[in-house]
C-alpha cells in the first residue's frame, strides 16, 4: 500500500495509466474465459452432432455459426470494454 | 517484403498529428458514417433495381432449361421404357408361338408316328394272317393230296401185298380210318 | 536489445484507424482513405453484379468467371442463409441481404489486399450504419406483419415461461432485443475487423524491426510466419464476418416475420 502510495506521488499520472493497462488486460482476459468455453461446448456439440448425422450438417453448421456468434458476442463486449478503458 | 513495403507506405500520419485529435475508436466518425449510409444505400438500389433482376434472371432461366431438360429426359426415357416393354411383349408373344408351334409339330408328329405304327402293325398283322391262310390252304392241300396219295399208294401196296381184290370201297374206308388215327396220333 | 526494443514503435490505436481527410477537410462529408474504400467497395460490388446481369443477359447459360461468383454468392445467401433461418417467405429479402453480404465482405477483404491493408468495418460508421439499419427494418416487420401490441407481445412474453418470472424476462427481451441486438451486431463485425487489423499491424511492425535491426534478424521467420498464417486467417474471418452479419440479420427479421421461431 505504501509502494502504491509512494509510487503515485512521484507520477501519478504514469501509474494511472499503467493501472488503466492492468485493468483493461485483466478486464479483456477474464471477458475471453467464458466464452471461449462456451464456444468450446458449441462447436464440440455440433461436431459430435454433424458426426451422428451427417445429412444434417448444413443445418447444423450454420446454428453453430449462430451459437458462435452469439456466444462471441460477450468477448467482443469485453475487447470494447478494454478499448473504453484505455481511451476513457 | 511487398506486406511490410505497403504497409510503410501507407502508414497512417505521423504520430504527433494525431495524439492530440484521438477520439474513442468505438465512436462512428461523422464523415464516415455519412459516407458509407450513402454508399450502402447507391449500392444496394443500383443491385436491387439493375444487377440482381439480370442475374436473377439467368439463374432462372438456366433452372428452366434444366428443369426442361431434365423433364425432356424423364419423358424420353419413359417413351424408351414402353418401347421397351413392347418389345419386351413380342418377344414374349413370339416365344409363345415357338413354342407352340413346336408342341404341336411335336403332336402332329407323334400322332403321325402312332398312325404309321398302327397302321403297319395292321398290315403286318393283315400279312401275317394271309400268310397263315395261304399257308394253312397249301397245307389243306397237300394233305389233301398226300392223303389221297396215302391212299392210293397203301391199297396199291395193299393189293400187292395180300395179293387179294379186296372191295375197294371197304378198303377205301378202313384205310382212311388208318389214316385218320394216324394223323390223330401224330 | 535495448537499441532494437526501444526502437521498437507500437502505434497506438488512433493512429492506426484515423485517417487525414483528402477532400472536403472539416467538413461533415470529409473524404479520407476509409470513404474512398467504402466507395472502392461498393463499386467494385457493383461492377460484379453488373457483369454478372450482363453475361446472364447475353444468354451464356454456363456460367464462367465473374458470373460464378455472384451466382454461387446469391446461392449461398439464398440456400445456407435466408431458407435455414426465415424459410420461404423470408426471399424477398435476397437482394438486401445478398447486398449486405457482399459489401461487408469485400470492405473485409480490404484488410488483406496488398497496398490498401485497411479493413473498413474497423471503423465504427459502417458496421454502426448497418446494423441500424437491420434494427429499423427488423422492428418495421415486425410492427408490419404482428401489429404493434403483437409484436411487442412476441417480444416481450415468450411462451412457456413461468408466470412469476414474466416481468422479468420481459425486460431482459426488451433489453436484449431493442438494445443489445443493433449493439452486437455492430459491435462484433466492428471487434472482429478490428483486432484483425491490430493483429496484422503487431505482427508486421514486429517483423519490420526484426529486420531492419541487424543482430536479431535469426527470430524474424517467426513474427513473420506469424504475418503470413494470420493474413491467412484474416481472410477467413472477411467471410465469416460477413457470413454472420447477414445470418444474423437474415435470423432478426425472419424472427419478427414470425414470431416463436
Amino acid at each position: 500500500m505504501s509502494l502504491i502510495n509512494t509510487l503515485a506521488q512521484t507520477a501519478p499520472d504514469e501509474m494511472l495509466k499503467g493501472l488503466g493497462a492492468i485493468g483493461a488486460g485483466i478486464g479483456y482476459g477474464a471477458a475471453a474465459i467464458g466464452p471461449g468455453i462456451g464456444i468450446g461446448i458449441v462447436v464440440g456439440n455440433a461436431i459430435t452432432a454433424m458426426a451422428r448425422q451427417p445429412e444434417s450438417a448444413g443445418m447444423v453448421r450454420t446454428t453453430m455459426f449462430l451459437g458462435i456468434a452469439f456466444t462471441e458476442a460477450l468477448a467482443l463486449i469485453g475487447f470494447v470494454v478494454f478499448i473504453l478503458i484505455k481511451f476513457a | 517484403m511487398m506486406l511490410l513495403t505497403a504497409l510503410l507506405r501507407f502508414a497512417p500520419e505521423a504520430p504527433g498529428a494525431v495524439a492530440e485529435k484521438t477520439t474513442n475508436p468505438i465512436l462512428p466518425a461523422t464523415n464516415e458514417i455519412i459516407w458509407g449510409a450513402i454508399s450502402f444505400t447507391v449500392l444496394f438500389v443500383l443491385i436491387s433495381k439493375f444487377a440482381y433482376p439480370a442475374v436473377k434472371k439467368g439463374i432462372d432461366a438456366r433452372a428452366e432449361k434444366i428443369k426442361g431438360s431434365l423433364d425432356e429426359a424423364e419423358r424420353t426415357r419413359e417413351e424408351a421404357n414402353g418401347i421397351l416393354d413392347e418389345y419386351r411383349r413380342q418377344l414374349a408373344d413370339a416365344k409363345n408361338e415357338s413354342a407352340r408351334i413346336i408342341e404341336e409339330a411335336r403332336q402332329s408328329a407323334d400322332k403321325l408316328r402312332q398312325d404309321l405304327k398302327k397302321q403297319a402293325e395292321a398290315e403286318v398283322a393283315e400279312i401275317k394272317a394271309r400268310a397263315q391262310d395261304d399257308i394253312s390252304a397249301q397245307v389243306e392241300r397237300a394233305m389233301g393230296d398226300l392223303r389221297a396219295r396215302v391212299a392210293d399208294m397203301t391199297i396199291e401196296l395193299t393189293e400187292k401185298v395180300v395179293q387179294r381184290n379186296l372191295d375197294r370201297e371197304t378198303n377205301l374206308a378202313l384205310i382212311e380210318r388208318f389214316i385218320d388215327e394216324a394223323g390223330n396220333a401224330a | 536489445m535495448n537499441l532494437v526494443l526501444s526502437a521498437l514503435h507500437f502505434p497506438p490505436i488512433g493512429e492506426l484507424v484515423e485517417w487525414r481527410g483528402i477532400l472536403f477537410k472539416d467538413s461533415p462529408f470529409e473524404v479520407n482513405k476509409v470513404v474512398l474504400l467504402m466507395w472502392a467497395g461498393a463499386l467494385i460490388v457493383f461492377l460484379l453484379f453488373w457483369s454478372a446481369g450482363r453475361a446472364a443477359a447475353r444468354g451464356s447459360l454456363v456460367p464462367t468467371g465473374v458470373q460464378t461468383i455472384v451466382e454461387s454468392g446469391i446461392d449461398f445467401v439464398r440456400n445456407d442463409i435466408i431458407l435455414q433461418t426465415m424459410g420461404p417467405t423470408g426471399l424477398p429479402w435476397t437482394p438486401f441481404l445478398v447486398t449486405i453480404f457482399f459489401f461487408v465482405f469485400v470492405t473485409n477483404i480490404f484488410e488483406v489486399i496488398p497496398f490498401i491493408q485497411f479493413p473498413v468495418n474497423a471503423r465504427m460508421a459502417l458496421p454502426a450504419f448497418m446494423a441500424l439499419m437491420v434494427w429499423v427494418i427488423f422492428n418495421v416487420v415486425g410492427i408490419k406483419s404482428q401489429g404493434l401490441g403483437g409484436y411487442f407481445k412476441s417480444m416481450l412474453f415468450p411462451p412457456g415461461v413461468p408466470k412469476f418470472l414474466l416481468p422479468l424476462v420481459a425486460l431482459i427481451e426488451f433489453i436484449s432485443t431493442i438494445f443489445v441486438r443493433p449493439f452486437s451486431l455492430a459491435v462484433r463485425l466492428f471487434a472482429n475487423m478490428l483486432a484483425g487489423h491490430l493483429l496484422l499491424v503487431t505482427f508486421a511492425v514486429l517483423s519490420a524491426a526484426l529486420f531492419t535491426k541487424g543482430p536479431l534478424a535469426i527470430v524474424l521467420p517467426l513474427p513473420f510466419l506469424m504475418l503470413i498464417l494470420l493474413t491467412g486467417f484474416e481472410i477467413l474471418v472477411a467471410v465469416l464476418q460477413a457470413f454472420i452479419f447477414t445470418i444474423l440479420a437474415a435470423v432478426y427479421i425472419g424472427g419478427a416475420m414470425h414470431p416463436e421461431h
